[in-house]
C-alpha cells in the first residue's frame, strides 16, 4: 500500500473545501471498501479526509413526514431503526440481505451509494478495465461475465453497481444532499446520481470535485407491501446475481427496481403501470434493449421469475 | 449475538421486521455469516451458542 496523508475534518464543509484543494484526496467514512482497494493498488489517493465524528450520523424524522439518514450513518443501525423497519421495510430488507454483520458495523449510507463495482476485471490490475485506468480496454466484455451487467452496458465497460441498499433507496425515490467545495448545497434525486458508464465508466456518479454527501432524505412512506428478495450464488454474504426491490399496493399496482444488472440500480418508471398485468409485462418492458453476453443472459429469465415470486408474495402478505 | 436477537433486532432470515426474532440455528447461521473464517454453519457452535441461549432464556 501506498503512503498517504491523514486530515480529519472539522466539518463537512471543511471536508469539502479541504477535498477540492489537496490533489488526490478521498474522504474516508467505514472504509470498508476503500481500505480494500487501497491495498490492491486500485485506489491511490494522497490524502484520506475522515469524515467521522462530524455528527451525520444521526436518522430524524422531516417536516414531510419522511426520514433524514445522515451520510454517515451504518448499515446496522439504518436497518434496525424501528422507524425504517415500520415504515420502508426493503429498506431494512435490502441493507440485511448486503455483506456481513461486522461489514455492517462498518459500512455507511453514503459510502454504500459509492462502493465500487465487484467486476472481476476491476479488482486484477493486470487486466485491461476502463473503469480502472481510462482507455485501457474492457477484459470483462469477452470474459468471464457471468455477474455482470445486462442492460444500459456500453463498449467500454459491463460492470453492475453492487450495492442492495441503492436499490431499495431507488424504489422510494430517495434524495441525496451534498456540501461542494465553495459551501454550496444542492439536493440529487437518486434516479440521477449514479450514471450509466458510457464512454466514461470511471465517472460513476454525479457528485463533482470535492462534494461530499451529508444526508439520503426519504419522503413520506408509501404504504404497501415492502419486499427485496436478492437471487446469490449462495445464501448470505455474496452479492446479487439478480435483486428486486418492490413496494406493491394491495390493487397490484407498485414500484419496482433491479439490483446486479447495470451500472446503476435499474428503474424503468414506465415498466410500472403494467405491474397488475404480471411479471412478464413488468419484466419486458424493465429490460427492453438490454444486450447481454452468452454468459449472463440467463438473467433476464432470472428478473422474470424473481419478479414473479416477489408479486406472488405480495399477494399473500396483501 | 443473543443479546441482539433479545432487543428485537431482524435478520436477513427473520420472517418479520417488527416481530421478535426467534432463538434458532437459522438465525445464529445468519448472524454468524462473514464472522468465522466466512463459515456460519459450524454445527459445534451453533450447538454451543444454542445452549447459552437456553440457559439465559
Amino acid at each position: 500500500m501506498r503512503p498517504f496523508n491523514y486530515l480529519r475534518a472539522e466539518s463537512p464543509a471543511h471536508a469539502a473545501a479541504q477535498a477540492a484543494t489537496v490533489d488526490g484526496a478521498r474522504f474516508i467514512a467505514g472504509g470498508t471498501n476503500l481500505l480494500d482497494l487501497m491495498k490492491l493498488d486500485i485506489e491511490t489517493p494522497l490524502h484520506l479526509i475522515d469524515v467521522n465524528g462530524l455528527g451525520l450520523d444521526k436518522i430524524e424524522t422531516t417536516s414531510q413526514g419522511g426520514l433524514k439518514i445522515g451520510a454517515l450513518v451504518r448499515n446496522t443501525d439504518l436497518a434496525a431503526d424501528s422507524r425504517v423497519r415500520r415504515d420502508y421495510g426493503l429498506l431494512s430488507r435490502a441493507l440485511l440481505a448486503g455483506a456481513s454483520g461486522q461489514l455492517r458495523n462498518m459500512a455507511t449510507t453514503a459510502g454504500n451509494l459509492l462502493q465500487r463495482t465487484r467486476c472481476p476485471y476491476f479488482y486484477d490490475t493486470h487486466q485491461s478495465c476502463n473503469k480502472r485506468k481510462p482507455g485501457s480496454g474492457c477484459a470483462a466484455i469477452g470474459g468471464v461475465s457471468r455477474q455482470l451487467g445486462i442492460i444500459g452496458v456500453s463498449d467500454a465497460c459491463i460492470a453492475t453497481h453492487p450495492s442492495d441498499m441503492a436499490v431499495a433507496m431507488r424504489v422510494l425515490d430517495a434524495q441525496i444532499e451534498t456540501i461542494k467545495p465553495d459551501g454550496s448545497v444542492r439536493v440529487i434525486p437518486i434516479a440521477d446520481f449514479h450514471r450509466l458508464p458510457g464512454n466514461t465508466p470511471n465517472i460513476e456518479t454525479a457528485l463533482g470535485a470535492g462534494e461530499l454527501i451529508t444526508a439520503v432524505t426519504l419522503p413520506a412512506p408509501l404504504g404497501g407491501t415492502h419486499i427485496y428478495q436478492k437471487v446469490r450464488d449462495r445464501a448470505s454474504y455474496a452479492f446479487a446475481l439478480v435483486s428486486v426491490a418492490a413496494v406493491i399496493q394491495p390493487d397490484g399496482n407498485g414500484r419496482v427496481a433491479l439490483g446486479g444488472v447495470a451500472h446503476k440500480p435499474w428503474r424503468v418508471e414506465a415498466a410500472e403501470p403494467s405491474m397488475p398485468q404480471g411479471a412478464r409485462a413488468v419484466a419486458e418492458r424493465l429490460l427492453a434493449g438490454a444486450t447481454p453476453t452468452h454468459e449472463n443472459a440467463f438473467k433476464i429469465t432470472l428478473v422474470e421469475r424473481t419478479l414473479a415470486s416477489v408479486m406472488a408474495q405480495a399477494r399473500v402478505q396483501a | 449475538m443473543l443479546d441482539e436477537i433479545r432487543d428485537g433486532i431482524p435478520s436477513h432470515v427473520s420472517e418479520s421486521l417488527t416481530d421478535q426474532p426467534q432463538l434458532i440455528a437459522r438465525e445464529f447461521q445468519e448472524r454468524m455469516s462473514g464472522n468465522i473464517c466466512r463459515c456460519g454453519a459450524y454445527s459445534n457452535i451453533i450447538e454451543a451458542i444454542s445452549e447459552v441461549a437456553e440457559v439465559r432464556a
